[in-house]
This record gives structure tokens, sequence and C-alpha cells, in this order.
């Protein structure tokens, strides 16, 4: 029995990504332009979703920093991707110290919580934009993928046609390309969307936090990173607006990743206590 | 009982599980030293921040030369190793006092916040998981997955936000930020009310992950034919669920709780950071905003330490608990083959 597919889940992503790819057709106003006078205004016909501390329209904020979010969580996730498959794969392929050594390594990257490390590196980078926060975040999410690639190629090198591969004189990227990456592309893809997931909310909880994208930079954390001025005047949309754009995307993401996890388990349970 | 510990296995189980941890924290220092030096351009950065274009040329080099930035960098963490293993981690630029004062005077309220959350997801979302095997498929099952797939989707800060502008702003019954009001250290009432809020998010914000894997975990177990045989035997399925099913499941739901630690301690942190409450966490992002490297980069080793620490502990007792595990040292540390 297979899963259902997430319908609603992957039209809503669908609608937001190309809204914010689109977001010239959309957008009412300059998301830029800070209008003095009209500070801190509920939603309503001109604003439709009110305007922030600065004066600046957040219906046309959220499609135009959608954009940026949605950027880091790609790149963030291609260059962890990317990390992931290189050491998984080497780790599989390589002679057990060398394995021990890699994956020791990841289990100690491991054991520092992710943003935490985030925050040290981009702290330590200095001042952020766009990709280098990419590249930060990326390089913080890459551990625990890598260790399912490993896994996965453990067991693939055992296969006779990777062996067979190897025998013929296949080089490390000739199997790693050829052989070992279409078997473990499905359990990669799905930790993929997981990593775009979590590249989103690290982007977002960095820039609220403010030590990630400054305020000019409109994105979907720095937009809540007016919160705190916000929370003081009771401008509830300043935080209600950006924070249901993000939860939703995450929330589909999610519901895809989960999606691509695999087939559900449909045997009948043992317990019997049903009719 | 002391026959039992002085046995032979058990002490050189401890005594290899310490070698292996001193070993960990070792590399993880070299690695977050290393992260620390990083900072590109001038390495002075690394210690005073945007200070240093304040300060004379002469001054730059004077400091260099105090702080030995001259030296090569394995000599610099030589001297810094020496320094750690006597106690002392430096200073913290930004609060001008010892880096170890500073957070002794916080850890408390972190391992307060961050124990409470842990224990509260610990049970509850055993509690959960198997109300949900339980009723599998059913109405009540599938409305908690609903709701608890977008609970787990909801970043941590934007959830505190929320409750802040519910509960704080709107209703204004709980307090917003700190660990207690002005003057009230001592009031265990006062420490709770501030307590309630950022104890939500940290559990809400990780409830239902692994909520959802002791349901799947047991919804396994519950597949197995042993299932079969006990229901045979006419014991009644609540029987076998709670009986057989859960003794199944309890040990890779330790393990997971081990590896759950650092994914709930950085969600502490977050949420320390938006409340306020004086902390690791909300010391952390200080840090980070004031450039104080030498802070952050204590913070980063002592929290890599402690999970390290507890990741160790719950193998040894998984490893106790559950006989499958048991492999090369029948009392101590469990090791696990395969990695």
């Amino acid at each position: 029995m297979k899963k259902k597919v997430p319908v609603l889940s992957l039209l809503v992503l669908t609608g937001i990504v190309i809204s914010c790819l689109a977001c010239g057709l959309i957008m009412t106003k300059d998301p830029l332009y800070m209008d003095l006078a009209h500070c801190n205004e509920a939603p309503g016909k001109e604003f439709l979703f009110g305007t922030d501390t600065m004066g600046r329209d957040i219906f046309s904020m959220i499609w135009y920093g959608g954009r940026i979010s949605l950027t880091i969580g790609f790149l963030a996730t291609l260059l962890s991707t990317a990390l992931a498959v290189l050491v998984g794969s080497v780790s599989g392929c390589a002679p057990a110290r060398m394995d021990g050594i890699l994956m020791r390594l990841t289990e100690l990257i491991l054991s520092v919580p992710g943003l935490l490390l985030t925050v040290f590196l981009q702290a330590v980078f200095g001042g952020a934009n766009v990709y280098s926060l990419s590249v930060v975040i990326g390089l913080t999410g890459w551990m625990s993928m890598a260790k399912v690639v490993r896994t996965e190629v453990l067991q693939l090198n055992h296969t006779d046609y990777v062996l067979a591969a190897k025998c013929l004189g296949g080089g490390f990227f000739h199997v790693l390309f050829r052989h070992l990456a279409p078997n473990f592309f499905p359990s990669v893809l799905f930790m993929a969307v997981m990593n775009v997931r979590n590249a989103i909310v690290a982007e977002s909880t960095l820039s609220f936090l403010g030590l990630g994208l400054p305020v000019e930079v409109v994105s979907w954390g720095s937009m809540l990173s007016l919160s705190e001025n916000a929370l003081l005047t009771r401008a509830w949309w300043i935080i209600l607006v950006p924070g249901l754009f993000l939860t939703a995307t995450l929330l589909c993401l999610t519901n895809l990743g989960n999606y691509m996890r695999g087939s559900a388990n449909k045997r009948h349970s043992n317990l019997g206590c049903r009719e | 009982m002391w026959r039992k510990f002085l046995r032979r296995s058990y002490i050189i189980g401890i005594l290899h599980n310490a070698v292996k941890f001193a070993l960990s924290v070792f590399a993880l220092s070299v690695l977050v030293f290393a992260i620390s030096r990083l900072a590109p351009g001038d390495p002075l950065y690394a210690y005073y921040g945007e200070r240093v274009e304040k300060m004379s040329a002469a001054q730059q080099e004077e400091a260099m030369e105090r702080l030995g930035l001259r030296e090569p960098i394995s000599a610099q963490y030589a001297r810094w190793l020496q320094g750690a293993v006597h106690g002392d981690f430096g200073i913290s630029y930004q609060y001008k006092r010892d880096v170890k004062e500073v957070i002794a005077a916080r850890i408390g309220n972190t391992l307060l916040l961050g124990g409470l959350g842990f224990l509260l997801i610990f049970a509850l979302a055993l509690l959960l998981g198997l109300f949900c095997a339980w009723r599998e498929d059913r109405a009540a099952d599938r409305l908690i997955c609903k709701i608890g797939t977008v609970t787990s989707c909801i970043p941590e800060f934007w959830l505190s936000l929320l409750l802040i502008l519910v509960f704080a702003v709107w209703l204004d019954w709980l307090p917003s930020s700190g660990a207690y009001s002005v003057g009230e250290e001592g009031n265990v009432a006062d420490r709770a009310a501030h307590l309630i809020l950022p104890l939500a998010v940290v559990v809400l914000g990780h409830l239902w992950y692994y909520a959802f894997q002791v349901r799947n975990r047991l919804l396994e177990e519950v597949r197995a034919d042993y299932v079969l045989l006990a229901r045979m035997k006419g014991l009644s399925g609540r029987q076998v669920l709670y009986r057989h099913c859960l003794r199944g499941a309890l040990p890779s739901y330790l393990s997971m709780m081990s590896v759950a630690l650092p994914h709930i301690l950085g969600g502490t942190y977050v949420v320390e950071a938006v409340f306020s409450y004086p902390g690791i966490g909300t010391l952390a992002y200080e840090s980070a905003r004031y450039q104080d490297y030498n802070l952050l980069m204590v913070v980063s080793l002592l929290t890599g330490a402690l999970v390290i620490f507890c990741n160790m502990l719950a193998r040894t007792v998984s490893g106790r608990i559950d006989p499958r595990m048991r492999m090369r040292f029948t009392g101590g540390g469990g090791e696990v083959g395969g990695l």
C-alpha cells in the first residue's frame, strides 16, 4: 500500500515558491520603502498585512523576503548535501581506520547543538550576507546525512555489481556516481528536504536574534527581528504574518519529506484489539 | 552488592569510558579552538572585536605580543590547554571577568530549564507514543498525529513569541522575560511563574518528534510474532502492549533520547535567548553579538562535553537493561558494533 501524495502541501509550497520568485507581479508596494507616515499600521485596505515598525509594507515584504529565505535554504542544502555525500561515501569506502576517524569527527561535531555551532561560526566569520549565511548553515548541517550515506554505502559495497565495477578498474568517483549514488538517492532525498527545512529555521532564528541578516535585508527571519518592538506596541501582525508563512513552508516541506521517506508499514497489527 | 561493582570487567568498562571521554573532549577542544581562530583577517578581532579599530598601531602591536598571537597556532593551543587543565579558561572580554565565573553564575538556570524540559519530554513522549500506538489509525491517533506535525514545524523562537504575545501581552497572566522578578530571587512561586512559558516552548517544540518515534517503534513491535503467542496465552491486547511491546521498544527509546540531548539543549538555548532567561544560551547569543569568542568557545566546549558524557551514560544504561546490546564489556559501556 502506498502513501498518499501530500497534494495540499505540494500545492501550497509551489504557490509560495512561485509567488516569491514572481514577487514583482504580486507586490503592491516597494518592500524596501520606509513610509514613515504609516508606521505600525494594522492590516487594512491599503496595507493588506499592515506595516512594520519602520513603515514598510508587510504584504510586499513577505514575497520579497521569502525569496531570500528560500534561497538560503536551497544553497545551504546544496552545500550540506554535497559535503554529506562526500564524507559519507569516502568513509564508507575507506579502510576501517580512516572510516573510524571520519565517523568520530562527525559524531564530535554532532555533539555541539547545531544552532550553537552555526552561531559560533557566523560570529567568527563576521558580517552576515545571504551567501556567507548559506555557507555557514551548510557547513553545520551535513553530519546526520553523512552517517546515513555511510551506512548505505557500507551495505552497497558488498554487492556484486559494485565489486565488479571496482574489479573492472572503476575509480572512486565513477563507482560513486554510477553505482552508489542512484541507490542511496531516495534516503538522501528525504534528508535533503529536511535540511532545507532546518536551514530555513536556522536562517530565521539567527536573523531574529540579530546575528544573521541585518534588518535592511528583508527575509522572514529579519522581519521577525522587529518583534521585540512589536510586542511593546501590541502590533501582532508584525509577529504573526511572517511566522505563519514560515511555519506553513516548514509544514509543507515536512509533509513532503515524510512522503519521500518511503511507503508506510501497513501489515496488520497482531494486538488484535480492533474488530 | 560490592562484589558486583568490583568485578574486573566493570572497572575496565569505566576506565575505558573515561579514557574515551577524555579523548573526545580533547578532540572537541582542538576543533573549537581552531574555529575560534578562523576569524578572517586580523586575529586581534577574535579578542577585541570592533574595538580594534579604535586602537593605535603601537597598542595593537603590544596586544598581539601580550596575547601571544605571534606564536604559531599549535603553540597558542598548547598554552590555552595548559591554562584550561588548571581551570583557567581565560577572561570574557564582554564581562571583563573570568569565563568560569560568568558561566558558573548561569549554568544552574540552564540546567533547571533544560533538565526539566528533558524529563518532561522523556515522560510525555513515552505516554503519548503509547496512547497513539494503542489507538493506531483511529480518530484520536490521527488527530494527535496532525496536531503533532504542526507543532513540531513551528520554529521555537516564533512559538515563544506567540506565547509571549498571548499570555504576557494580551492576557497578562505570566511574565515575559527573565528568571525571576527584581528582588524575588529566592521566591519559588515567582521562579516557577517565570519558568512556565520557556518550559512550555522547550517541551512543545520537541515532544511530538519523539512521541512519533515511540509510536512507530511500538507499531513495529506490535507486528512481531511473539505478540500472537502472548495473545494466544490469553493476555489482553493492552497487557501485551504494556508488558511486552513496551519492554522491547524501551532500549531503542533510551538511545534515541540520548541522541536527542543536543537538540533539546540547542532548543533550550534559543528559548532562553527569546525570553532573556539568564542562562548559558542567552550568554552564547550575547557573546556572539559582542564578538566575545573566548566565552563562546568555552560555552560550545562545555555543551559538547555534556552531550558526550550523557551519550556515554545512556549507552551504558541501555547496555544494562537490554541483553541484546551487551557485547564487549558485560558491565560497562555496552559498545554497539557496526560503527
